[in-house]
């Protein structure tokens, strides 16, 4: 589903540089979901940018669902965000103007491939238990309530690849398992192809496998049995 | 959807649900700038309109008829009259029997031959006074006793700027110094008839000190001056009045077809010293609307695009959910031009509904006159099309910008 080879990504010019990922090489197998962690500074979101096609990587190869996607223009690059990739942010990120309703049609409504569009957003919105928010504004609601908000409209084009980038740091504990079940929901249930950037070690045992990032590079890899193993030993 | 449709739908909601004190500021910013964009120019032509009136009023009407170049009067004048009266859209027909003459006042108080006294050289036209009120409207600006009959013979009527006193505009040493009506003056014609007259009436054009400067006698009275039998009939120029202005150039075209052996030309053509007055009004008008606009550009670019930066992380999101850019630059581009038509028609009411009916009640006092506002079609479609095209710059370029940064940069700023 994802495949990225050397991925490199330099900020700024010339003496003023800094090098945020030095060469990631990693793959993602469709209906996987996965973790990416490391300190802060490591490189996670920048990584987790470029896969998602908000940033453009300095050097490397990356594809997505077989396509070379750093090769499309910035249209191609925006359509296939809105078919095949849904994106949520860390912080809140639906848009003030709309209702709950409308944010999550809204990437529907773009791709004019079906009238149901508004249909489909309610079943969305009542699958993650907002149901009876439809007409409430952003700024009405609680911060766990849109980021429910956003996963049903990151989901609502059925894309390919979920990605979340720290979704539950702006969470209370309630309201960061309730997003995390989901996650876990979607993905066994739907084989949801995931991929989270998470500080949280704790979020470990919701995943298939976490990618370890350190001073942009993949440190190491590990799996759900080696969490449970470690909580045996603890135990 | 398409993108048109998605675009118009994104401008709805940011309008709807968008910061509403910016809404109000950007719309009103607009509105003033539309109704300072049609003031200007409007007071401006409010001033060359009334000196406009004041030539068409006083001096010339609509049409003047003269003698060809080869000649000094018209013949057959009364022949003329009427068949011009024949044609539609003609209010009045007056013909004009110029002369010039030293008029001099309280003359037997002189104390030598060579004692100039109160006297000078003015212009003298002879009137029918019965045909004149149709034609120019001297006889409404009267300011002391009347003004002339069809049967006057030794009367008089003198402009203000003639008779002197507190109210002439002229220095007292170049008029008559204080002729009241009643009084009696003698005029000594060019052609060396002296006459004595009865100042029946004085008039103040007031705006217009050119028209001041005359003095009229009856038609009937001028002939006598300049030889009965020969000029009974004839006319040093024919003033014509018609119905609606701008209809010169189709009426004198018209009546060149009925075979009057003279010259008929729009009263604009003998404008002179205004007409380049009106040009040089037209230039200024230009030059102030152009500086308003880019002006009223500058500050609706300054409002639009902090209202457009306060969105940034907005388009960012936009962005990140798959929306092309052209859409999101059609959706701010939706919202500039719906805040400009707003401005214009909102800018529209305030000055028609406000400004106009004040100035029109409370007309500006200038020396040349009462001014109202007088707004031009072409006026209104530049301010239009000017606001238009600002707000559509003023929305395009700071929405460009944006989209042209990484989607990163416009959603966290860094």
């Amino acid at each position: 589903m994802i495949e990225v080879k050397n991925l490199q990504k330099v900020y700024g010019h010339g003496r003023a540089t800094t090098t945020a990922l030095k060469g990631i090489d990693m793959e993602v197998k469709p209906g996987e979901f996965i973790a990416i962690m490391g300190r802060s500074g490591s490189g996670k979101s920048t990584l987790l940018h470029i896969l998602g096609l908000l940033d453009m990587p300095t050097g490397g190869e990356l594809k997505i669902d077989g396509k070379e996607v750093l090769k499309l223009s910035e249209g191609e690059r925006a359509r296939f965000r809105l078919e095949k990739l849904g994106y949520i942010f860390q912080e809140y990120s639906l848009l003030e103007e709309m209702t709950i309703l409308e944010n999550v049609y809204l990437p529907a409504l773009c791709l004019e491939r079906e009238n149901s569009y508004r249909k489909r957003a309610v079943e969305m919105l009542e699958t993650v238990g907002l149901g009876e928010r439809l007409k409430h504004y952003p700024n009405e609601v609680s911060g766990g309530e849109q980021q429910r908000a956003a996963i049903a409209r990151a989901l609502i084009n059925r894309p390919k690849i979920l990605f979340a980038d720290e979704p539950t740091a702006s969470l209370d504990v309630t309201s960061a398992n309730i997003v995390l079940e989901l996650f876990r929901k979607l993905n066994k249930e739907l084989r949801q192809t995931i991929v989270m950037v998470t500080h949280e070690p704790e979020d470990e045992k919701y995943v298939d496998r976490v990618i370890w990032l350190k001073d942009g590079l993949v440190e190491k890899e590990s799996g759900l049995y080696e969490y449970k193993a470690k909580q045996a030993i603890e135990i | 959807m398409g993108n048109l449709k998605l675009a118009l739908f994104l401008a709805y909601k940011s309008i709807i649900k968008g910061n509403r004190w910016a809404l109000f500021l950007i719309i009103l910013v607009m509105s003033l700038s539309f109704a300072n964009l049609i003031l200007t120019p409007s007071i401006l032509s409010g001033v060359t309109n009334t000196l406009d009136e004041q030539q068409v009023n006083t001096l010339f009407a609509n049409i003047v008829i003269n003698p060809e170049e080869d000649g000094y009067y018209l013949d057959h004048v009364e022949q003329i009259e009427k068949k011009i009266a024949q044609f539609a859209g003609i209010v009045g027909v007056s013909a004009h029997l110029n002369s010039s003459a030293v008029i001099d006042y309280q003359w037997r108080e002189r104390s030598s031959p060579s004692d100039k006294g109160k006297s000078g050289n003015w212009s003298v036209i002879g009137i029918d006074p019965s045909q004149e009120v149709n034609v120019t409207t001297i006889h409404e600006h009267i300011i002391e006793g009347e003004y002339l009959d069809a049967d006057d013979r030794d009367m008089i009527v003198l402009g203000i700027e003639i008779t002197g006193g507190d109210r002439a505009q002229t220095p007292s040493f170049l008029t008559l110094e204080g002729v009241r009506v009643g009084d009696k003056v003698r005029l000594n014609y060019a052609n060396g008839v002296q006459r004595e007259y009865q100042v029946k009436g004085i008039f103040q054009a007031r705006e217009m000190t050119q028209a001041d400067r005359l003095a009229f006698v009856t038609r009937k009275e001028m002939a006598s001056v300049l030889g009965r039998q020969i000029f009974n009939d004839r006319a040093s120029q024919i003033l014509v009045s018609i119905e609606k202005e701008g209809d010169e150039s189709r009426l004198i075209e018209e009546l060149k077809t009925i075979g009057i052996n003279g010259e008929i030309r729009s009263w604009r053509e003998y404008g002179g010293a205004v007409g380049g007055i009106v040009s040089s009004f037209d230039v200024i008008a230009s030059l102030i609307s152009g500086i308003g606009l880019v002006v009223a550009a500058i500050v609706m670019f300054i409002v639009i695009y902090i209202n457009v930066i306060n969105k940034k992380r907005q388009i960012g999101i936009l962005r990140a959910i798959g929306i092309k850019r052209d859409v999101i630059i059609y959706s701010y581009l939706a919202q500039s031009l719906f805040y400009a038509l707003l401005g214009v028609v909102l800018g529209g009411i305030i000055y028609g509904y406000v400004i106009q009916p004040y100035f029109n009640l409370h007309p500006l006092d200038l020396p040349i006159g009462l001014v109202s506002l007088a707004i031009k079609r072409e006026t209104i479609q530049n301010a239009i099309f000017g606001i238009i095209l600002a707000a559509a710059f003023a929305g395009f370029i700071p929405v460009l910008s944006i989209v042209r940064q990484s989607i990163i940069k416009a959603i966290w700023g860094n």
